[in-house]
C-alpha cells in the first residue's frame, strides 16, 4: 500500500517537475529566448495592429479614395512608417492624426471631424432621413384618407358593372 | 401643367449642378496649404555630386535662415515637371543673388540616375537634393508632384503652387518675397 503511495508521488514528481537536465544554463538560455522572441512577436502584432488601425483613418495624398493603410504607394509607406515610429516614440492616436492634419488639413481624415462645416457631412443626411419619413407619413395619411371615403356611383353605372360580372362568369 | 413645371425645375437643377461640376475647373489646383503663415519645417537632405562642390556632401534648410526661398519638389516620372524645369532654371539665374532656390526630387524612391538625367537635361544649377523616402514631402503636405512653396525670409509660408509652376507666377511671388 505504501509503495503505491510512494510510486504515484514519484509519478506525480515526473510529470510536474521539470528534469534536471532541462535547468542548465543552455537550456535556461533557450527558454529565455522563445519567451522573448514570443513577448516581441505579440507586440510586433499589437503595434502592427496600431499602425493599421490609425493609416486607416487616413486618406492616401496621392490616390483616389484610397486610405494610407489599403494604399501601396511609397508616400503611403512612409506615412505608416512615421505612424509607427511616433507610436513607438509614445504618442497617442489623437496625436498622431494632429500631426498629419496640421500638415494636410482636414483633407487627410477619411472621416471629416464632427466640428464646424463638417458638422454639415453629418447633420445632412440624417435631416435628409427625418424630412423623408414625415414627407412619406403625410403621403401615407392622404393616400388612407383618401381610400375610406366611399366612392359614389348611379345606379346606371353600377347596373353595367354587375351585368359586366354576369357575363364573365 | 404644375407637375410639368415641378419635374421641369428638378432636372434643371441637376443639369445646372452637373455643369458646374465640369466647368468650374480643376480642382487641385485650388488645394491650399495648411501651413499658410506658418514656419516650415527645415530639412537636412543629401545633394547630388554636381551641386557638393559649393554646398557640401547635403543641404542644411536652416544655414539660409533669414533669406527668402523657392522649395520646388518634383519627381523623374512627372511630365509636368520636365514642363516647368526650363522656367524655374532662367528665373533662379534672374533672382539668384535675392532669393534660394531648392529642388527636392521626391516619391521617386531609388531613381538616383533618373533624377541625375533630369538634372542635366536642363542643366539645373540650383542645389537638387535626394528626398528618398519622401519624408520631407510629407513634412511639407505635399499631395503629388510638382508642388512649389514660396517660403518668407522669416521661413514662414507664403504662397503653395501646385502643378506645373509658370515664370509669371514664379516672378509675382518671388516680387511679393522681397517686398
Amino acid at each position: 500500500m505504501k509503495q503505491e503511495a510512494r510510486s504515484k508521488e514519484q509519478e506525480k514528481v515526473m510529470v510536474f517537475n521539470l528534469p534536471s537536465s532541462f535547468l542548465n544554463l543552455p537550456s535556461r538560455a533557450l527558454l529565455t529566448l522563445l519567451l522573448l522572441t514570443t513577448l516581441s512577436y505579440a507586440l510586433t502584432q499589437d503595434l502592427d495592429r496600431e499602425v493599421f488601425n490609425i493609416s486607416r483613418q487616413l486618406r492616401c495624398p496621392v490616390c483616389v479614395a484610397e486610405s494610407v493603410a489599403d494604399s501601396g504607394a511609397e508616400v503611403s509607406v512612409e506615412m505608416r512608417n512615421i505612424v509607427q515610429a511616433q507610436l513607438e516614440e509614445g504618442k497617442s492616436e489623437a496625436e498622431i492624426l494632429a500631426y498629419f492634419q496640421a500638415r494636410y488639413g482636414d483633407w487627410i481624415l477619411l472621416e471629416p471631424p464632427k466640428r464646424g462645416f463638417h458638422l454639415l457631412v453629418w447633420i445632412l443626411p440624417l435631416a435628409a432621413g427625418l424630412i423623408g419619413l414625415v414627407v412619406l407619413g403625410f403621403l401615407f395619411k392622404r393616400w388612407t384618407r383618401a381610400s375610406r371615403q366611399p366612392i359614389e356611383v348611379d345606379d346606371a353605372d353600377l347596373r353595367r358593372v354587375r351585368e359586366a360580372l354576369e357575363q364573365s362568369r | 401643367m404644375t407637375r410639368v413645371l415641378s419635374v421641369v425645375a428638378v432636372v434643371a437643377a441637376l443639369v445646372g449642378l452637373f455643369l458646374f461640376g465640369l466647368l468650374r475647373g480643376s480642382p487641385d489646383r485650388d488645394i491650399s496649404s495648411n501651413m499658410l503663415g506658418k514656419v516650415v519645417p527645415s530639412f537636412e537632405l543629401p545633394l547630388y555630386e554636381r551641386y557638393q562642390t559649393s554646398y557640401g556632401p547635403s543641404f542644411n534648410l536652416a544655414d539660409f535662415d533669414g533669406q527668402p526661398r523657392v522649395v520646388n519638389f518634383w519627381a523623374s516620372w512627372c511630365g509636368p515637371c520636365y514642363e516647368e524645369a526650363p522656367e524655374l532654371e532662367a528665373t533662379y539665374r534672374a533672382y539668384q543673388d535675392d532669393v534660394l532656390f531648392i529642388g527636392v526630387q521626391t516619391q521617386d524612391k531609388g531613381k538616383l540616375a533618373e533624377g541625375r538625367d533630369f538634372i542635366n537635361q536642363f542643366d539645373l544649377t540650383f542645389p537638387n537634393v535626394i528626398d528618398d523616402n519622401s519624408a520631407v514631402s510629407i513634412d511639407y503636405g505635399v499631395f503629388g508632384v510638382p508642388e512649389t512653396f514660396f517660403i518668407h525670409a522669416d521661413g514662414t509660408l507664403a504662397y503653395k503652387h501646385v502643378g506645373p509652376v509658370s515664370t509669371e507666377v514664379l516672378e509675382t511671388q518671388i516680387k511679393a518675397l522681397l517686398q
